[in-house]
């Protein structure tokens, strides 16, 4: 959090005034998580959106996969994984997520999903691995379809894992370490196959609870929302 | 399907995982959705002992270590391990820690999920009941191993240094190092250089360094000694050391621990190691023409027991090895009575009782023996066998077998007599049974034929099983004797211990551990005629016959053993500070994971105690 930007809190009020009544309106109605939440009591949603490119603009969102993190506990129940009825078609990068155009013809709107991941996301921080992309593709996809903002408090694993094992001296990072899998076996934790939107979601909720865990250690105090954030 | 919350990963997990593995598919998939998932970092508990716990944890990735009250390891749990059903079974607290060593991913099922499986799935309540009495065998296992090595020649290096080792500096000139080898009386002497091993000077080297070589007492050490001499492991087995020794033909070998001396291994020590092995000393009884010398050897029997403990040896292997050398013993007494008194002038047999005849022996145990003559003897006979007997007894006290207090002993012309007489006393036990004669009369149910005309006993003993399955009254009398025995359970609560004399707070492990199992197997095995007489082949044989569930049985013979074991731990125990061993066990010498298994041993011996009463019912007689 830097200076001179604004809390996510008042982005999120200020998103709120012009907000329309509906599943955005609710999200943005429920406040953010305080900076100074104690890591141990944080709620968390990790999110990952598998799209078919980078640019939001041109791009589609294919799935949606997020499960909650209460503390330091990941919450299976909550977990969702919602396939959309996407406009384009899947073509290449059927290889890459494993979803068919069959898939994608039985999936959802895209509302449905974005609405899944707005209620599930109330009071919570935005946990993804590169959560620029998930900021990104929500934040447009919420213009699109209520024409207004969607403030977000993030954490991102990618980030962390940058923090984690960049040398102090020179900022170099292993090859491939702060991929998710790269990051995930620092850790041992176990292979997962990649790009499912839930299986990713709850590789991402892992490693947050890792990562945490190891911040926490070398910590004095209890660590809080403020000493992770975006 | 446009939304799902199928955790496939987390799914596949536990379809390889028993006793997830045997749910049915649908209730598999539905399963990750009840769970959560924890992140333990190396070295933070997951369990904590004395803390309440209400969960099952199934650790996904990382390792765990359980260890109970003394920090004894329990057992090391990899991916797939169920941690904490004992609590969520047997209740709180956790008498167990539970602690990551590497980091590690759990996943966290509630109690109410898991009572759930439990209820639902005969296959997920046998797993988890399974792995509670498996903790029986475990329990054994972990102590057995936590004393040291395996056989006889598997003993670890450490194990068998006698003592620091004594040593002299670089700087020592011959006089100065004679005179330390004749103050501590040993035969080697380590030379050091600082903390380092310089090397190493013997006996035989100032014989041939320096007395035969004239050599000047007043030179260095150095001179005379054997540099960077050879060394061994303490964390090598001793069988390797006596390779390397007798290939080198070197009679010293300093020992080394993180490359400093703790010790000096000598041939000496390894012959001892030998000499203990109770193959030699079987044969050692055998060849001796005294009783003196069948003593002398005796003597050493504590010393054998106290290394078979040590060695891992099961209290079954044990008690088979104590009875094989009083055999022994009985049977080079006999024959030097018969070579003192001449030949028999009719056949008999001389039978032991009880332990022994179980082979079942352990220390501190009374001799319970009796003869069995033929039919052919009569009054003219007396002479001779109340000689034999009082010569064998006798001599058996002289070898460390006391005499039986309640005259149970070839001596008693009572327990002297011919085959006919004997039919006719187990006749009268087994059918017109009254209780004080059945108390008296069931050590003779456990009889072995030891030496002499052995068919003698074989007879007795296939009218005994002929007859004793008919005889229900009998059977329910010595049931209710049987379950009179009542296991120590309030031991680790009420402590109901002997108040008074030397056995204060005290446990008697022989009458209401040992004994209670041994008795109730009696009753068993009498009543399907069995021909075994060792107490772990009744329980099998009821088993197989159906009289004890597979199940409950399995959990007795554990129970056996354990108690047996803790039973024979405690006399080598006491062996080792120079004590005579006795059967009484006193709760400071218990570990919290002893205490834990004799409460759960005590228990499983009075559930089975239960169900025999029923079986034989006591309202029959009563």
């Amino acid at each position: 959090m830097g200076w001179f930007s604004k809390s996510p809190n008042a982005m999120r009020e200020k998103a709120l005034r012009g907000a329309p009544a509906g599943p955005l309106r609710d999200y943005l109605s429920v406040p953010l998580p305080d900076p100074s939440t104690p890591l141990d009591e944080l709620p968390l949603l990790a999110v990952d959106l598998e799209t078919t490119g980078l640019d939001p603009t041109r791009d589609h969102v294919l799935s949606v996969g997020f499960v909650p993190v209460d503390g330091g506990e990941i919450v299976l129940s909550g977990a969702r994984r919602v396939i959309i009825a996407a406009d384009a078609e899947v073509g290449q990068s059927a290889t890459v997520h494993g979803l068919t155009d069959d898939d994608i013809a039985a999936g959802a709107a895209l509302v449905v999903a974005i609405e899944a991941v707005l209620r599930a996301l109330r009071g919570r921080v935005l946990l993804a691995h590169f959560a620029r992309i998930e900021d990104t593709f929500l934040t447009a996809a919420c213009e699109r379809l209520w024409s207004a903002r969607m403030p977000s408090a993030r954490v991102d694993t990618l980030t962390l894992q940058h923090r984690l094992v960049a040398s102090a001296f020179t900022g170099d990072v292993p090859e491939g370490g702060l991929r998710l899998c790269g990051a995930r076996a620092h850790f041992g934790l176990p292979v997962y196959r990649a790009h499912d939107a839930l299986v990713d979601a709850l590789a991402c909720a892992e490693l947050y609870l890792a990562q945490a865990a190891e911040f926490q250690a070398a910590a004095k105090g209890p660590l809080t929302l403020a000493s992770i954030a975006e | 399907m446009a939304l799902d919350v199928e955790l496939s990963e987390i799914r596949d997990f536990l379809a390889q995982h028993p006793p997830f593995d045997a749910l049915p598919a649908p209730v598999l998939g539905a399963l990750p959705a009840r769970l959560t998932v924890r992140y333990y970092r190396r070295g933070t508990p997951i369990i904590a002992r004395g803390v309440d716990n209400h969960s099952l944890f199934v650790l996904r990735a990382g390792a765990v270590e359980v260890r109970d009250a003394n920090g004894t390891l329990v057992e090391r749990s990899e991916p797939g391990t169920c941690l904490g059903s004992i609590t969520l079974t047997q209740g709180n607290p956790s008498t167990f820690d539970a602690t990551a060593i590497e980091d590690s991913l759990v996943l966290v099922m509630p109690a109410e999920v898991f009572h759930e499986l439990n209820d639902r799935y005969p296959e997920v309540e046998n797993f988890f009941d399974n792995q509670r009495a498996h903790r029986m065998s475990g329990a054994v296992a972990t102590l057995a191993s936590s004393v040291s090595g395996g056989a006889i020649l598997k003993t670890a290096v450490r194990d068998i240094i006698r003592r620091e080792p004594v040593t002299a500096p670089v700087t020592a000139t011959i006089r100065e190092a004679c005179a330390t080898m004749a103050r501590v009386g040993v035969s080697s002497l380590l030379i050091m250089d600082g903390d380092s091993l310089a090397g190493i000077v013997t006996d035989r080297d100032l014989r041939n360094r320096v007395l035969a070589a004239d050599r000047d007492p007043g030179g260095p050490i150095t001179e005379i000694m054997t540099s960077k001499p050879i060394t061994g492991s303490a964390d090598a087995m001793a069988f390797e050391v006596m390779l390397e020794m007798v290939g080198r033909n070197i009679h010293h070998l300093p020992i080394l621990a993180d490359g400093r001396p703790v010790g000096v291994v000598t041939t000496t020590d390894l012959m001892r190691l030998e000499q203990a092995n109770p193959v030699y000393l079987v044969g050692d009884i055998a060849k001796q023409t005294s009783v003196e010398g069948v003593a002398a050897i005796n003597a050493r029997l504590p010393q054998v027991v106290e290394m078979l403990v040590s060695q891992d040896a099961t209290a079954d292997d044990i008690g088979r090895i104590v009875t094989a050398i009083g055999d022994a013993v009985e049977r080079r007494l006999l024959a030097l009575a018969e070579a003192e008194l001449g030949p028999a002038p009719v056949p008999y047999c001389w039978v032991t009782l009880g332990s022994r005849a179980r082979l079942e022996q352990a220390l501190a145990a009374d001799q319970d023996n009796a003869l069995i003559l033929s039919d052919l003897a009569t009054e003219e006979h007396t002479a001779y066998f109340t000689a034999l007997a009082e010569r064998v007894v006798g001599w058996l006290v002289e070898c460390g077998y006391p005499l039986c207090q309640g005259e149970v002993m070839a001596t008693n012309p009572r327990w002297r007599r011919p085959l006919r007489e004997w039919k006719e006393e187990f006749h009268t036990w087994l059918t017109q049974p009254v209780p004080d004669a059945v108390l008296a009369g069931s050590i003779f149910f456990d009889m072995r034929g030891v030496y002499g005309d052995l068919s003698l006993y074989r007879k007795l003993r296939k009218f005994v099983r002929h007859t004793a399955p008919e005889s229900r009254l009998f059977l329910a009398h010595l049931a209710k004797q049987a379950a009179l025995n009542e296991p120590p359970l309030g031991f680790f609560k009420g402590f109901v211990l002997a108040k008074e004399g030397d056995h204060k707070d005290t446990l008697d492990i022989k009458r209401g551990g040992v004994g209670a199992v041994v008795e109730l197997a009696r009753v068993h095995a009498l009543s399907l005629g069995s021909p075994g007489v060792n107490t772990t082949m009744r329980i099998q044989a009821a088993i197989k016959n159906g009289v004890i569930s597979q199940e409950r049985g399995a959990d007795l013979l554990d129970a056996f053993e354990f108690i047996s074991y803790v039973r024979l731990r405690h006399q080598a125990a006491a062996v080792r500070a120079g004590r005579e061993p006795d059967n009484r066990v006193s709760p400071d010498d218990l570990s919290s994971f002893d205490k834990r298994h004799l409460r759960e041993a005590f228990g499983i011996v009075r559930s089975a105690q239960s169900a025999m009463a029923h079986r034989y019912p006591v309202s029959f007689i009563s």
